[in-house]
């Protein structure tokens, strides 16, 4: 019963992303056959150009022994290359335990249902899991929802939602006393919102102790440096990784064994650092005897040795010349790039936010006014009025 | 010529994060520290021992105790005498009370005592900052001597709380003469500043730090306030309740609540100002310098004889003490220590000026 | 009951002392920002001074402008040798400067007058109980200690006119906002400076003379000033009226609390010892559980930190 074509025996359902390939009543004798069948199945895929959960029917299909290897073998050729799943209807014994034989592990389940339904039901549940799986490793890296906060009765931010990216740099931008800085302060959890919810790494909390924020990843610099001026820089950069050590004080007063070891293995870490900001030959020098340049590099530096997942700048290039600028802009960028690192900067030097940010917020009087990629942002009206036509 | 760094390369983090990177400063260190141990109880006096190198010990671990505390961790305290007594009177009842106590690990309970109250009176510092908690820790100033005063309890009902510290017995010997007082001083004091030297140099004293330059941003990099507050009031009142027991078994031997007053508080702080704020080494200038500053101005006064005045004289310590302080915090806020620095740094380069 | 009111009223009326030691610390902290320890030694500075002037046979109101006059004095050198230097620095090291301060000026002031206690007297006024009150409610109350209350009043008002109608006072306030904005509008910070511990002086001579005359003029004088940190917790660093207030608080309370807290611990707890002299602690313990409540005081305004 070969009358049907090998075309004709697959059939896309798109609704369900499934392609259905029908062996019923198929006799496969040799390789050349099972060669015939998926290449053309291979060809029908490619063109898609997407991938598909697959539905085998075997009703009735025999498959003789010399074929199966090679029959084995082009399955788990396109389904890794075109397949998010199979489910398999109507196989007889022989057929299932072939299958499980040259599947080649154990504790493969070969997903055979003695009908069409129970596999199509199946098949639901599987795409539902992966949905699911898909959501999670796509979660909320970091969304602000309708945050207020207030000073008395000053409004320093009203009402701002926004949502940034696992991965970019992100920018906020706005005139003086848009509430920026409040901003990324609500983020690590200095000020504490009256209002709205901040959903970081998929837990959306309220309010949050800003040593917590650290102990989740979060790292930032100030507008104002606010290293610690009586320590040197290799202090203070050891100092940013405050949390990752767990020796106790006794250990430490002891200075001996692991507490030792402990603070090479850091110094250590902290010297990749220092190498990668360029900045060995201050690393003893007390910070308050450094230029400012130098100083805002040393803060980044600080903020980087505790190896955050999101990194907030506040003005990171603030009076700096155009030299230092650009060293800042390569430095953010090899973050970025080199670490995952996902940034957040506030900064006034409209060109640099333009040329590095992947995403712009724009707050004006505490409120967002508007969002988009630089290039949506630069030419919206609202933003022009607002902030490029008056102060720039 | 003979203090130089050159030639001197460091080829691990190990060797460069030694507690004396400078060979000649090692050198320099176990040249005093044997001048300490091995010459002074051999050539000093009874009274150069008693009357001035014990004190002068004692103090630098309270001054050490408080320059943790607030030239660290930039916590102002003013009640340092109120946590020696409460090591004094607690080395006291432990030995009292507990038969075949031994007196090392008396001072340390003694020691830990102070550090539980020390916590307590720290609690504050949470909510407050600066001038706010020295009020408070004149409260524990206030309160303490009060307490030990008024429940007889804790001087084993003796007429207005004093105390005679038993005699120092350890493993058998018993420390009676100065020298061996001085020396039992010494080994106290040199190990608890090599522990201390050791703490403002690891993680700890890094918080530390980091909350008395910029609690806030300390607070943004996952430094725990509360924690390392509290880690500074407990760690310093840990180090003036072991002096105050060492004041009242090394150097004393009877002490009386009264005896740990403001003025006492005071003159720590004014070790801790003219010795160095946030240096161990600069504990030790301070404390020599407070204790011999009145024995130098005894001695000037009486050689000068009748020149001056009655009533300047008696005043001058005070006078002397108060323009001080003045003086350094105006022009060397770092105290003796860093003239100490700045010494070491010109010998580095003499003979050239620069 | 009656004795009850005794104890308040007296209580208060001291107050009114720690009140008065109080506002010289806020014309200070207010003006320049300095905690000024040293408010505590000037008090007895001011009062040895004029016990010492008046000792020498001026009379009494002569010797009190002279005193003033050293109080003024004072407030130039202080300017010149502690604040000047200092500009710009932390509070905290200026904190610890008017520590130096309070050695340097009570040894001054003991060295030029001798460290003996003085009595002194005011003129008409005895601390003796006010009849027609005595015999109406049977409550004493030491005319002294109204005269007292009387003169503080009269400060208050005199400083409050001063701060609000006059140039100068119109540019202390400017400074206390903005030392920054005072000097931009051309107001000579120095000379703000000095005016202002001058008053702080003048205050701490009322203070003095109040207190002498009912203690003795005599170095504990120092002790009772320290009182008023306490009650600038309570009242607020900044607040003239919380410097009020907060003296009548810690007045009263520990009056009462000295009457009151001892018998009732030892009748609970069933203890034989005398735990009086709570008067020692008890205002500074006061304060503590009071930051835990209000850590800017009454009348003080909240600070936020900006980052």
């Amino acid at each position: 019963m070969n009358e049907r074509t090998i075309a004709e025996r697959i059939t896309f359902h798109d609704a369900i992303e499934t392609m259905e390939v029908d062996f019923s009543h198929l006799t496969m004798a040799d390789t050349v056959q099972v060669d015939a069948f998926y290449d053309e199945v291979e060809n029908r895929l490619a063109d898609t150009g997407r991938r598909w959960y697959f539905l085998v029917v075997y009703t009735d299909c025999v498959i003789q022994a010399q074929a199966w290897e090679r029959f084995a073998e082009r399955g788990k050729g396109a389904n890794v290359a075109h397949g998010l799943g199979t489910v398999r209807v109507g196989a007889t014994s022989q057929t299932r335990d072939a299958i499980r034989e040259h599947a080649g592990r154990a504790s493969f389940r070969a997903n055979i249902y003695d009908t069409r339904e129970q596999a199509i039901v199946a098949l639901g549940e599987m795409r539902k899991r992966r949905r699911d799986a898909q959501t999670a490793a796509e979660e909320t890296f970091l969304r602000v929802e309708n945050v207020s906060l207030r000073f008395g009765g000053v409004k320093a931010i009203t009402e701002i939602s926004f949502e940034i990216k696992r991965g970019e740099i992100s920018a906020i931008i706005g005139p003086n006393g848009a509430g920026k800085s409040s901003m990324l302060n609500v983020i690590n959890g200095v000020y504490r919102p009256q209002e709205g919810t901040v959903t970081y790494l998929g837990h959306p909390r309220h309010q949050m102790e800003t040593h917590e924020a650290a102990a989740q990843g979060i790292a930032r610099t100030f507008q104002n440096i606010a290293l610690f001026k009586g320590m040197s820089v290799l202090d203070n950069l050891m100092t940013g990784r405050n949390l990752k050590m767990k020796c106790n004080f006794l250990q430490q007063a002891l200075y001996w064994g692991s507490a030792q070891r402990e603070e090479l293995a850091h110094r250590k870490k902290v010297e990749e650092i220092i190498d990668f900001l360029e900045i060995e030959h201050i690393r003893k020098t007390p910070v308050g005897r450094l230029p400012y340049g130098l100083q805002k590099r040393v803060e980044l530096g600080r903020a980087l040795a505790a190896e955050p997942i999101l990194l907030l700048l506040d003005e990171p290039m603030a009076g700096m010349n155009v030299e230092e600028k650009q060293d800042m802009c390569r430095f953010i960028l090899d973050v970025n790039d080199q670490f995952g690192t996902t940034i957040l900067l506030i900064e006034h030097d409209m060109g640099v936010v333009m040329d590095i940010s992947d995403f712009v917020v724009v707050l004006d009087h505490g409120q967002k006014i508007a969002e988009g990629t630089p290039n949506e942002v630069r030419t919206d009206p609202v933003v022009i009025r607002a902030y490029l036509g008056t102060t720039h | 010529m003979l203090y130089r760094e050159a030639g001197q390369f460091k080829a691990s983090y190990k060797e460069d994060q030694q507690i004396f990177p400078i060979r000649q400063d090692r050198i320099a260190i176990a040249l005093i520290l044997a001048f300490f141990y091995l010459v002074v109880p051999y050539f000093a006096s009874q009274y150069w021992l008693q009357g001035i190198m014990i004190p002068v010990l004692i103090f630098s671990l309270a001054a050490i105790g408080l320059n943790i505390l607030t030239g660290y961790a930039g916590q102002l305290s003013l009640g340092s005498a109120a946590f020696m007594a409460v090591g004094a009177f607690a080395a006291y009842n432990f030995v009292l009370r507990i038969p075949g106590m031994p007196i090392l690990v008396a001072f340390i309970l003694a020691g830990l005592c102070a550090a539980a109250v020390g916590m307590v009176f720290g609690l504050p510092s949470l909510r407050i900052k600066g001038f706010y908690l020295a009020v408070a820790t004149l409260a524990a100033q206030f309160f303490i001597v009060w307490a030990l005063t008024k429940f007889p309890w804790f001087s084993n009902n003796s007429s207005s709380g004093v105390i005679t510290a038993q005699k120092v017995e350890i493993l058998g010997y018993a420390f009676e003469t100065p020298e061996a007082k001085y020396l039992l001083t010494l080994a106290v004091v040199t190990v608890l500043a090599l522990l201390a030297k050791n703490m403002v140099r690891s993680s700890i004293g890094r918080s530390w730090m980091a909350i008395r330059d910029m609690d806030v941003a300390a607070e943004v990099i996952g430094i725990r306030p509360m924690h390392t507050k509290l880690m500074a009031f407990a760690v310093s009142s840990f180090y003036c309740g072991v002096a105050g027991a060492l004041y009242a078994y090394t150097y004393l031997g009877t002490v009386e609540p009264e005896g740990f007053n403001l003025d006492l508080s005071f003159k720590i702080l004014f070790m801790v100002i003219i010795g160095g704020v946030g240096s161990i080494m600069g504990s030790f200038l301070g404390a020599a310098f407070i204790v011999l500053l009145p024995i130098f101005l005894n001695v000037a006064m009486h050689a000068l004889g009748g020149w001056v005045p009655q009533g300047i004289s008696s005043n001058l310590e005070l006078i002397v003490f108060g323009g001080l302080i003045i003086f350094f915090l105006i022009v060397e806020p770092h105290g003796l220590a860093r003239l100490w620095q700045i010494g070491k740094e010109k010998l580095r380069l003499w003979p050239f000026p620069h | 009951m009656q004795f009850f009111f005794e104890v308040l009223i007296g209580g208060l009326l001291s107050g009114v002392m720690y009140s008065l030691v109080a506002l010289g610390f806020v014309l200070i902290y207010k003006a320049s920002g300095v905690f000024n320890f040293a408010q505590g030694a000037m008090v007895f500075f001011a009062a040895l001074t004029f016990v010492g002037i008046t000792e020498l046979g001026v009379p009494f109101g002569f010797a009190l402008i002279l005193a003033f006059g050293a109080m003024i004095l004072l407030a130039i050198a202080t300017e010149r040798v502690v604040l000047r230097p200092l500009v710009n620095q932390p509070q905290i090291t200026l904190f610890m400067a008017t520590i130096g301060l309070t050695f340097l000026v009570e040894g001054l002031a003991q060295g030029m007058w001798g460290a003996s206690v003085r009595g002194l007297e005011i003129p008409g006024i005895q601390d003796e109980p006010l009849e027609w009150m005595m015999e109406n409610t049977g409550i004493g109350v030491s005319k002294f200690d109204l005269f007292a209350a009387g003169v503080s009043a009269v400060l208050v008002v005199v400083l409050a006119l001063f701060f609000n109608k006059t140039r100068v006072g119109r540019a202390l306030r400017a400074v206390a906002d903005d030392h920054q904005a005072a000097l931009a509008i051309g107001i000579p910070l120095q000379d703000i400076w000095r005016i202002v511990w001058a008053v702080a002086g003048l205050v701490a001579l009322v203070a003095g003379v109040m207190w002498g005359a009912r203690n003795g003029v005599q170095f504990a004088l120092t002790f009772v000033a320290l009182k008023a940190l306490p009650v600038l917790i309570i009242g607020g660093f900044t607040s003239i009226p919380g410097a009020i207030v907060g003296g009548l608080i810690i007045g009263a309370s520990e009056k009462l609390g000295e009457i009151y807290i001892p018998p009732f611990v030892q009748s609970t707890f069933g203890l034989e010892t005398n735990l009086g002299g709570i008067e020692g602690w008890f205002p500074y313990v006061m304060a503590l559980l009071f930051l835990l409540v209000r850590p800017e005081g009454l009348f003080g305004e909240k600070h936020i930190d900006r980052v």
